[in-house]
């Protein structure tokens, strides 16, 4: 029989699947740490907006990329799956009916992860377009269920890419490279696709520029002066607050422990970790009153928030480092790290946290000396 | 040239004003003391005092006041426990010292217990500042 060579995959698709697949991996392989949010970040929004391209192009693009050519029912997968049993597999050009309802639920479990991304973003991060509108505490559902759904895509990967290896060795045709190369070796009649390079060009552009502008950040960062993203709303300040506590030690936030804890603390004053603070009494009232103002319970901030929650109701924990969420979070910090020249205590926050001053703890704002 | 003049003036003032403030707080802290019952005040007494170690029975450690201020006065000191940096003492570098009557007194008390275990006298406090006041 004649083969003839065709184009089936269009530029824009190929494009939108493997920029799909980087950043999905690029979101994988940054979703724990919190240094590395920005890139979580940008890696979810452009998946959001190759998604919503995808939608586009699944009604107004070339022939084997639109929904409708490849739209099976459930029993044309099932009698499909049936047939890989057999031997009569029935050859398709564009997607089978397996590989179709995977991409379809691929499609949709990806919006879900999109949405429920900037849902976190919002409640947890209070960054992005949902910030005003989610609360800490109603972040967690949003969180969950953005990692569910992150693992859920996980799976039907897997399942899409074995079937993709099935299928090329059952037809003997290589499936990988058609879709790097766009074409197929195709007995009998066929739809031949335009590549559609306006279309391509119109996507990657506005990548490659929103990324260049986002990484480029890193580039012209120094030592000094860091690149911080994530700049959120500033804490209240108080001048006898830093005066007092930032003579002997860094002026630790109220929002870092519960307002029981604080009053605990003045309470004690004349043995402060073994030191007589010696504060009169109009000092400690200020003192104690900015610091009810502004303590954990309060939630200004995400540490504040995982603190609080994170501390008993019966606890009054006098140092920040007792509390379970700030032991949890510096799990991997190993003791050869603390014991560095630079870092020393782990009462001293500013040695990693460029924003310990200001109370605030955005998670990228952190660098662990060297 | 009218300008000129009236900058030097300005600058002038401002250091005859600084230095005063300076001045008058250790002068108003030395009467008090010595309305308290203390004597004539000693730079060398206060050095004296100011470099001796003292026993600290806790922590089995001896504590002088360079443990946290360093030695040079003009430099930076490190808080003892935590690594704080401390800035210099010296009012010849550091103009601020020397300025607040009240952060002087708190100082005094917090300071001269956590290093001899007990407060300072009238006497000691005033050699102290002069002692400082020259540095």
């Amino acid at each position: 029989m004649q083969l003839k060579k065709v184009m089936v995959w269009d530029l824009p698709t190929r494009l939108f699947h493997w920029l799909m697949v980087l950043a999905f991996a690029l979101a994988w392989a940054t979703h724990d740490a919190s240094r590395h949010l920005d890139i979580h970040t940008i890696a979810g929004y452009t998946f959001f907006g190759l998604l919503l391209f995808r939608l586009i192009w699944g009604v107004v693009g070339s022939h084997y990329a639109r929904f409708s050519e490849f739209s099976y029912t459930p029993r044309e997968v099932l009698s499909y799956l049936r047939s890989l049993m057999g031997s009569g597999v029935k050859h398709y050009i564009g997607h089978n009916p397996a590989g179709a309802w995977a991409i379809f639920i691929l499609i949709t479990l990806g919006l879900l992860l999109a949405i429920t991304g900037v849902a976190v973003l919002g409640g947890e991060e209070q960054q992005g377009p949902l910030a005003s509108y989610i609360s800490f505490d109603q972040s967690v559902p949003f969180s969950m269920l953005h990692e569910a759904i992150a693992w859920l895509m996980i799976a039907l990967v897997a399942v899409h890419v074995s079937g993709v290896i099935i299928e090329s060795m059952l037809h003997r045709e290589n499936l990988v490279g058609a879709m790097f190369r766009g074409t197929k070796w195709v007995a009998g009649e066929s739809a031949q696709v335009s590549p559609h390079r306006l279309v391509a060009t119109v996507i990657l552009v506005p990548i490659i520029i929103w990324s260049g502008l986002s990484f480029n950040t890193y580039l012209i960062a120094t030592d000094d002066q860091p690149y911080l993203p994530f700049k959120g709303p500033s804490l209240a300040m108080n001048e006898l607050w830093n005066e007092e506590c930032g003579a002997c030690h860094l002026a630790f936030h109220p929002s870092l422990l519960p307002a029981r804890s604080w009053q605990h603390l003045f309470e004690q004053q004349q043995d402060h970790f073994q030191e007589d603070l010696m504060l009169d009494e109009e000092t400690l009232n200020e003192l104690l009153q900015y610091a009810q103002e502004n303590s954990a319970e309060q939630k200004k901030t995400e540490a504040a928030w995982k603190i609080n929650r994170s501390v008993t109701d019966d606890a009054r924990p006098l140092q920040i480092t007792a509390t379970a969420y700030w032991k949890d979070k510096h799990s991997d910090v190993s003791d050869a790290t603390w014991k560095r020249e630079e870092i020393q205590s782990k009462a001293n926050c500013g040695a990693c946290h460029y924003d310990a001053e200001q109370g605030t703890f955005q998670d990228a704002a952190m660098k662990i000396p060297k | 040239m009218k300008n000129r003049v009236l900058m030097i003036a300005t600058v002038v003032m401002g250091l005859t004003v600084g230095v005063q403030v300076h001045a008058d707080s250790v002068a108003t802290l030395q009467s008090a003391y010595q309305a308290q019952g203390a004597g004539e005040f000693s730079a060398g007494a206060g050095e004296k005092m100011w470099q001796q170690p003292y026993l600290n029975k806790k922590s089995g450690k001896q504590r002088s006041c360079q443990t946290c201020h360093g030695k040079d006065l003009s430099k930076i000191g490190k808080h003892a426990r935590t690594g704080k940096v401390i800035d210099p003492l010296a009012p010849s570098v550091n103009g601020e010292r020397l300025t607040k009557v009240k952060f002087i007194k708190k100082w005094f008390k917090r300071n001269c217990k956590w290093t001899i275990g007990r407060e300072c006298s009238a006497q000691e406090k005033g050699d102290f500042l002069e002692y400082l006041k020259g540095q």
